[in-house]
């Protein structure tokens, strides 16, 4: 028997997947190691494979065949979800997610869909190194067609699963593997601590945060999936340390990009400041400073800054590597170093 | 890690009763021996490496060890219960001997939360001093100070009730007398009316209790209905045309109301219908204040042209979920409202805050803020702490904005040193007076020569003003006699640069500018 506390996003995703089979029966996994009773990786799919052996596929390691099989089923009809153990083997398989996967539905003038749920884990702080620490995610936003959904750790994680199975349309939701440890923070009474916090509406919701009763603040601190605790951490400093309050918008939906919250944060607020654990070159924020200022200038007071890693090669060792992916500290400055030049 | 063992639950040796996970991994941990499992530590909890998660008590006495342990544990803050209140409201809380844990609220306390606690005991230490919340139906004087006229006592100034039917009765009648005439008739009848008061042609005023202080002036055509009570200030000035109906009206002294004012509405006869407004208002023309609730303005206010001060909305059926607001307005001292700016009912503006023209205000404004835009929100301060330097500056280009005035005005004006800073010679009525600046005013000071009079401006003066000498202290605001036109004509120079001095109030009669 285990003890009632607050659960774990891992078991909430888990626990997400149970119900998903036992509610539907076209919902297949396939992965690799996925079976008990080593059940993944990072366990999600934990106990899945005792109750239905016939859904639960191992494969051998090859994430071109395994993208191509999965693909193969979503046009027959079924739900297949693939776990990829890590994100970063994604490039293993951007031939099928590229050329096949996200252009099917176009190439057969609308008559196939491809009803494909991909769950990657990204993310470093592990010391996994240079090839099993990247974010990833980055990648897929070039690639029309599919759409990118990022999980956190304050989402209904099980939600966020059952409208991705429900999407008709091939959907990446990208998981964090720090994220996977930590307990699911749902709000409670519209809070999260000390934070207010607002939910949209959305399929994919985004979350927004703010320490002041969404009064009006600093900047609007945009991030999503595995850096929301760091945004949140770096939104309470600046409280306490300074007084200084910001919004925190945790975006749910990437690709196409959900910028509405956003833009409704930053007329309270007149300045954004992304986050993103991915390489800072060409990343999510750089798109989102491009979307914001051609559609909210007139809200914007000051320039985008944008906290990311390093455009480098992720270390394995743990000093090295927290040295290259941002921090608290990092957003802290980046807010602090805000001008209003346009008042 | 997560248990698989419940806590006081009996073990057996070799049984899992827990499973870590580190990276990639998880390992169930094993009973070391029967007994009754213990847990030290949360599920989902990350715990240090080498620390003491359970125990597995095999006596009685080492479940009550157990216990104790986890007391000590539980006596410890967890880091999510503590640092809730911001550096700066601990800084101040501990300047101001105020325990925190007084502070209930969800969310953050900040410096603004412990600075409304001590302004809260201030207020409560004043209490004495303070006409109490009876008169103002519960609504909070944090910084606002109030006219003298609500301590009087509630017998003042009431009319004799016949007088005060034949005025409802036949007020044409009333009105066709001559201006000083109505006066006295207000006098003899129990109005408690000062010197120099003036009513305009027309002016009507109907109300139980009438207390003017001296040199009112109500111009032309004005109205006054109150129901219950009417008292304004010494010095205060209606301009022509005003329209006042409420069913209390308490008005400060030095207030100025601009022409074509309109105080009331359909509400004014509500009986929780007031206006207060404290001394040194301004209230410009045309601006339209709606009190059938309480709306209460602070000492040095400024409502200017064409604002619109609402305590109630246009409502639809309530029972159909349309909003129906009924709600006090109060404006602190100080505060300035700006041309065309409306607030709405329930509003607060804080001390010393600005609104900008043509804001509409939806929400309370805190103090000191510069506030704007439909909806009006915050976009920064609207209180600068100068430095010296910039005083300095300041008050120096004063100075030769005074000497440059009295030349367009067609005065014989000269500078008397090399810094036109420093002071000017105006020759006046033959005689020459002299306008002197100093940063700094004590025993060394020596008056020029003059046939005139001498005034002299300082930041600050060290003991008695100098003999002879009119003196206004521009930080302090103090304002030392004799009088004359010179030293009246610069105290209104000064005035209409926001620099009003005491004692007040006071009005300009007329001088140089």
């Amino acid at each position: 028997m285990t003890v009632a506390t607050e659960q774990r996003c891992a078991s909430a995703l888990n626990e997400g997947l149970i119900d998903l089979f036992e509610q539907r029966d076209d919902v297949y996994l396939l992965g690799e190691d996925i079976l008990d009773p080593y059940g993944g990786a990072f366990k999600i799919t934990k106990g899945l494979s005792t109750r239905w052996p016939e859904r639960v596929l191992t494969t051998p390691v090859s994430e071109p065949a395994l993208f191509g099989v999965a693909a193969g089923m979503a046009l027959r009809g079924y739900r297949p979800i693939l776990e990829i153990m890590f994100g970063d083997f994604i490039a293993l398989g951007f031939d099928q997610i590229v050329n096949g996967i996200a252009k099917f539905h176009d190439m057969f003038d609308g008559n196939v869909r491809v009803p494909l749920v991909v769950r990657a884990p990204m993310g470093g702080g592990r010391g996994y190194g240079p090839t099993h620490s990247q974010s990833l995610e980055k990648l897929l936003l070039g690639v029309p067609g599919i759409t990118v959904v990022a999980a956190n750790e304050c989402q209904d994680l099980a939600a966020l699963l059952r409208e991705a199975v429900a999407d008709d349309d091939p959907v990446f939701l990208i998981e964090n593997k720090l994220m996977y440890g930590r307990p699911n923070r749902r709000p409670v009474e519209g809070r999260i601590g000390e934070l207010e916090c607002r939910e949209t509406d959305s399929r994919y919701p985004a979350l927004l945060f703010s320490g002041n009763g969404f009064a009006d603040a600093t900047a609007t601190i945009v991030t999503y999936g595995g850096m929301l605790p760091v945004a949140l951490d770096a939104a309470v400093a600046l409280i306490l340390e300074d007084e200084i309050f910001t919004e925190v918008v945790a975006l749910g939906q990437l690709l196409p990009l959900d910028l509405e919250p956003v833009l409704e944060s930053l007329a309270r607020t007149g300045a954004v400041v992304t986050l993103e654990e991915g390489t800072l070159t060409a990343g999510v924020g750089a798109e989102i400073a491009a979307r914001v200022q051609g559609e909210a200038w007139d809200d914007l007071k000051a320039p985008v800054r944008r906290v990311a890693a390093a455009d480098s090669a992720i270390p394995a060792a743990g000093a090295l590597e927290a040295s290259m992916l941002p921090g608290v500290q990092d957003v802290v400055d980046a807010v602090r170093s805000i001008r209003r030049p346009r008042g | 890690m997560e248990w698989l063992a419940g806590d006081r639950e009996p073990v057996r040796k070799g049984q899992p009763v827990c499973l870590i996970e580190t990276s990639k991994s998880a390992i169930e941990i094993e009973s070391p021996g029967d007994g009754t499992l213990c847990h030290l530590a949360r599920a989902g909890e990350d715990v240090d490496l080498g620390s003491r998660i359970a125990v597995v008590a095999t006596t009685d006495a080492e479940l009550t060890e157990v216990d104790g342990l986890r007391e000590s544990a539980a006596a410890k803050p967890t880091p999510g219960e503590q640092g809730k209140a911001t550096r700066k409201a601990i800084e101040l809380a501990e300047e101001h001997g105020i325990d925190l844990a007084t502070i209930t609220k969800a969310g953050f306390i900040t410096a603004e939360d412990v600075e409304a606690l001590v302004a809260g005991q201030q207020a409560g230490t004043d209490a004495g001093r303070l006409p109490g919340p009876a008169v103002l139906g519960g609504v909070s004087v944090e910084r606002v100070s109030l006219p003298e006229s609500l301590t009087l006592d509630e017998t003042a100034g009431a009319l004799d009730p016949k007088f005060l039917t034949s005025l409802r009765t036949d007020p044409d009648a009333f009105r066709a007398l001559p201006a000083s005439e109505r006066c006295d008739l207000y006098r003899r009848h129990g109005a408690q009316i000062g010197e120099d008061v003036q009513l305009g042609e027309r002016t009507l005023i109907v109300s139980p209790r009438i207390v003017l202080g001296d040199g009112v002036e109500i111009g032309d055509d004005g109205t006054v209905q109150c129901d219950e009570v009417f008292c304004a200030g010494a010095l205060t000035n209606f301009r022509a045309r005003l329209r006042l109906r409420c069913r209390r009206a308490f008005i400060g002294a030095g207030g100025y109301f601009g022409e074509d004012v309109h105080i009331g509405g359909g509400g004014a006869g509500d009986p929780q219908a007031l206006l207060v407004i404290g001394d040194l208002a301004f209230v410009g023309a045309e601006a339209f204040i709606n009190p059938c609730r309480p709306i209460v303005v602070g000492r040095e206010v400024f409502v200017t042209m064409r604002s619109v001060l609402v305590t109630h909305n246009v409502g639809h059926s309530l029972l159909e979920g349309f909003e129906n607001r009924f709600a006090p307005i109060v404006l602190e001292d100080r505060c300035q409202v700006g041309i065309g700016v409306v607030v709405y009912a329930g509003c607060r503006i804080g001390a010393d805050s600005i609104v900008g023209s043509n804001s509409y205000v939806v929400s309370d404004i805190p103090p000191g803020k510069l506030a704007i835009g439909v909806p009006a929100r915050v976009a920064g301060s609207s209180v600068r702490t100068l430095s010296p330097a910039r005083r300095l500056e300041l008050a120096e280009g004063m100075m030769a904005e005074l000497h440059e005035l009295l030349v367009l005005r067609g005065h014989d004006v000269d500078a008397i040193a090399d810094r036109p800073s420093e002071g000017i010679a105006v020759t006046f009525d033959g005689r020459t007076s002299h306008v002197l600046f100093r940063e700094r005013l004590d025993g060394a000071f020596a008056p020029p020569e003059s046939d005139g009079e001498t005034i002299v401006l300082t930041f600050e003066l060290e003991g008695d003003p100098p003999d002879g000498c009119g003196v206004l202290e521009l930080v302090s605001r103090r304002f030392h006699g004799p009088g004359g036109v010179v030293l009246d004509s610069v105290r209104e120079f000064c005035r209409k640069r926001g620099i009003r001095f005491e004692p007040g109030p006071w009005r300009y009669r007329g001088g140089l500018i």
